[in-house]
């Protein structure tokens, strides 16, 4: 998707009166600025479901799909380390039934293994307008508030910054055999949600939350973002 | 975005005749309008000329008010008109429906600025106080800076500009400029300068800053050669991308340090994400103020003591350090002091350590880095000669002097003489004064005063002379410890910080 069908897909949901974009329409706006997430493909019916488990292949990762419904987990609308069509099929069903009626859809996702999460997000200060947040992800971050802020639009040296700035900054290096991680590739990230900011007004919060590492490469797993 | 930000500026830059910071700051011609002699003295026009006088400002002052008169000798003029000539600058002290008038007056009278006393305007949030202030912008637009309204105005002790209830701060100009809207926080931090050893260049409390305040101040700032360390008081700003766009500019040229005031009442708002309910306001202006390449302080004190030590300090960042002082405690709990603020004590090879053991008294000393002299009556040139002999490890870039001066108090007791003539402080000094010019590396004076009660005001007595002694001789002097490492530890985070421009 380019920028101005983001935009344009943004400016539909504000007049629908909608306050949030779903987490496949978030990615969409974030793959537009280069920001790399997972390989997902929405499905409404039963019968497109072999076709997506094709696409994006075991294991997968099936949500459900709704910008009117926030906290999945808490929900039961995510499923996990599907592995069979048996598998995919029961979980369609559950989501479907979980979604209790709101629009939307099963998001067929490839499943991102990493043991380690990160944080990254967009707030608005009245000041300062758009700043960019890095962090610990996962349940962490609200645990141990281990985040860093710039303002946007941000330089290579303050996502540098932001990065080493964290207390838990080693997790970013090569620990307990795992690679470490893309600094480059986190890097424009960071700047690239910066532009978000400073670009789509419209735009007032964005959590990716998780952003696993896959090896040493950075992917936004889950998305939020808020409309104004 | 950045692009129509950019666009504003410039625009902003061609409305305005350059602003004559000099005739602002350096008035050779000083109107003074709202100097009632009726009154006695006691209005603020009055006290305001009375103050400066005190101060000894050696341009010519023309007092003004309506009924006219003459005040402290000199010829009361019945209105801005009548002052003969040009003048460079004026202190309004007028009633706040009376400001335009004269703001009006005084820029057609060829001023450069003016500094408004008066409150009434925008701080009492009524639609009149408003209109007031509009006016004073509109006429300031037409080209005359303003300082305020609602504000105590400018020091600058070149000049002998004061603020308000200012007659005895110090004429003595030095490297350090200090912003700040309160005029409270100013005449405070301009008094606590003089006795902590911390010379301005110029203070400027700008109150409600109707035109002239912190983007502009700090963008004049930067390039004014009086000035080598910019220290700021915020509470609120104007203009976030402004102020950040001025501010990384001046830092990337001399040290800003900001007290940023109010973050505990930053507003809750209703957000939707983690991101921006943890993105309050403290911590981003504590982001921001990082980003820009300021340095961030935490009260007055700690804005008062960096500002010296950057004032005072060679322009680099000091790794390593030695202390030398007594008692062993002292060198345990400046270690994890130290420590905390990344610094480092480096212990000294066996060769030095053995030089320096050689200086020292037997036994209880120590001469390990830190340095434990054992008593705190070790004479100024043995102690010169333990500085010279620790300045020769390459390690130390900086070496901090703890004396224990308030013990002398018992030597004063045997011998039954005032304790300022039995302690040597003068000679200590001198002695670090000398061991900075031969070793080239500065040293930082240390006095703490365990005996600060009403039976011992001799020696807080003693203790200030002590100060003025090293604040004479450009040595950065602290009352504790712990002040003079954080205090380096902020210098290292300007000089050790990649936003500073190395020249």
């Amino acid at each position: 998707m380019k920028k101005d069908k983001a935009i344009q897909m943004i400016g539909n949901a504000l007049r629908k009166g909608r306050t949030a974009l779903s987490e496949y329409e978030a990615k969409q706006v974030l793959a537009a600025y280069d920001i790399p997430v997972t390989r997902e493909i929405l499905i409404k019916d039963k019968k497109n479901l072999d076709a997506a488990i094709q696409k994006i292949g075991f294991p997968l990762v099936m949500k459900g799909c709704s910008a009117e419904i926030a906290h999945k987990t808490e929900k039961g609308l995510i499923h996990v380390d599907i592995r069979t069509a048996t598998e995919a099929k029961k979980a369609f069903k559950e989501i479907m039934a979980g979604m209790e009626g709101f629009d939307g859809g099963v998001l067929m996702q490839e499943m991102i293994k990493g043991r380690r999460e990160l944080v990254m997000g967009l707030t608005r200060d009245p000041q300062f307008g758009p700043c960019v947040m890095f962090g610990l992800g996962g349940i962490f971050t609200e645990i141990l508030r281990d985040i860093s802020f710039r303002r946007a639009p941000l330089e290579v040296r303050d996502a540098h910054e932001m990065m080493q700035e964290i207390r838990g900054h080693k997790i970013l290096d090569a620990v307990r055999g795992m690679e470490a991680a893309d600094k480059k590739r986190l890097t424009d990230m960071l700047i690239n949600i910066g532009r978000i900011g400073l670009e789509i007004p419209e735009i007032s919060e964005i959590d990716l939350n998780p952003v696993i590492l896959s090896g040493s490469k950075p992917v936004v797993v889950d998305a939020l973002i808020v409309l104004k | 975005m950045p692009d129509s930000t950019r666009k504003t500026v410039n625009r902003k830059k061609t409305r305005y005749p350059v602003t004559d910071y000099e005739r602002i700051f350096h008035p050779r011609r000083l109107a003074i309008i709202g100097v009632s002699a009726e009154e006695n003295g006691v209005g603020f026009g009055a006290g305001m000329l009375k103050v400066i006088m005190a101060m000894g400002f050696e341009g010519e002052i023309f007092p003004v008010n309506p009924k006219g008169g003459t005040i402290a000798g000199l010829n009361i003029f019945k209105s801005v008109e009548d002052i003969p000539e040009k003048i460079d600058f004026a202190i309004i002290a007028v009633t706040a429906r009376h400001v335009p008038e004269a703001l009006e007056a005084c820029r057609k009278k060829g001023a450069a600025g003016a500094e408004i006393l008066s409150s009434g305007f925008s701080e009492l949030g009524t639609p009149e106080g408003k209109d007031l202030e509009r006016q004073i912008k509109e006429i300031a637009d037409k080209g005359i800076r303003v300082v305020g309204p609602n504000c105590f105005g400018i020091y600058c002790p070149a000049s002998g500009l004061t603020l308000l209830p200012g007659p005895d701060l110090s004429r003595q100009s030095g490297p350090v400029a200090f912003l700040a809207q309160s005029g409270g926080m100013s005449i405070d931090f301009a008094h606590a300068g003089k006795w902590l050893g911390v010379r301005f260049s110029k203070v400027v409390s700008f109150g409600n800053g109707a035109d002239l305040r912190e983007t502009d101040l700090l963008r004049y700032l930067k390039d004014d050669p009086e000035t080598k360390v910019i220290s700021m008081y915020i509470e609120g700003i104007k203009d976030g991308d402004s102020f950040f766009r001025e501010i990384k500019a001046a830092a990337k040229k001399k040290p800003v340090i900001v007290y940023k005031g109010g973050l505990s009442h930053a507003g809750a708002r209703t957000v939707a994400s983690h991101t921006a309910s943890m993105g309050g306001s403290r911590v981003i202006w504590q982001s921001v103020l990082k980003q820009a390449g300021a340095i961030q302080v935490h009260d007055t004190e700690e804005l008062a003591q960096t500002s010296m030590a950057f004032a005072l300090l060679p322009r680099k960042a000091f790794k390593g350090i030695s202390i030398v002082g007594g008692g062993g405690a002292i060198g345990v709990t400046a270690c994890d002091t130290a420590e905390i603020y990344g610094i480092d004590i480096p212990p000294f090879s066996d060769e030095l350590q053995a030089r320096i053991g050689d200086h020292l008294p037997k036994p209880g000393s120590s001469s390990v880095n830190p340095i434990d002299v054992a008593n705190p009556f070790v004479a100024p040139q043995t102690l010169k000669e333990v500085l010279l002999a620790a300045a020769e490890d390459k390690r130390v870039e900086l070496q901090i002097i703890v004396s224990l001066l308030f013990h002398y108090k018992t030597i004063a007791h045997m011998f039954n003489k005032p304790v300022a003539e039995v302690t040597p402080f003068r000679e200590l000094a001198q002695a670090v004064r000398e061991v900075v010019d031969q070793t080239g590396k500065p040293v930082i004076a240390v006095l703490p005063n365990a005996k600060r009660g009403l039976d011992n005001l001799d020696i807080t007595e003693m203790i200030a002379m002590a100060r003025q002694e090293y604040i004479d001789r450009g040595i950065p002097v602290f009352d504790e410890l712990h002040d003079a490492i954080r205090a380096i530890a902020n210098v290292n985070t300007y000089y050790g910080g990649r936003n500073y421009e190395k020249r």
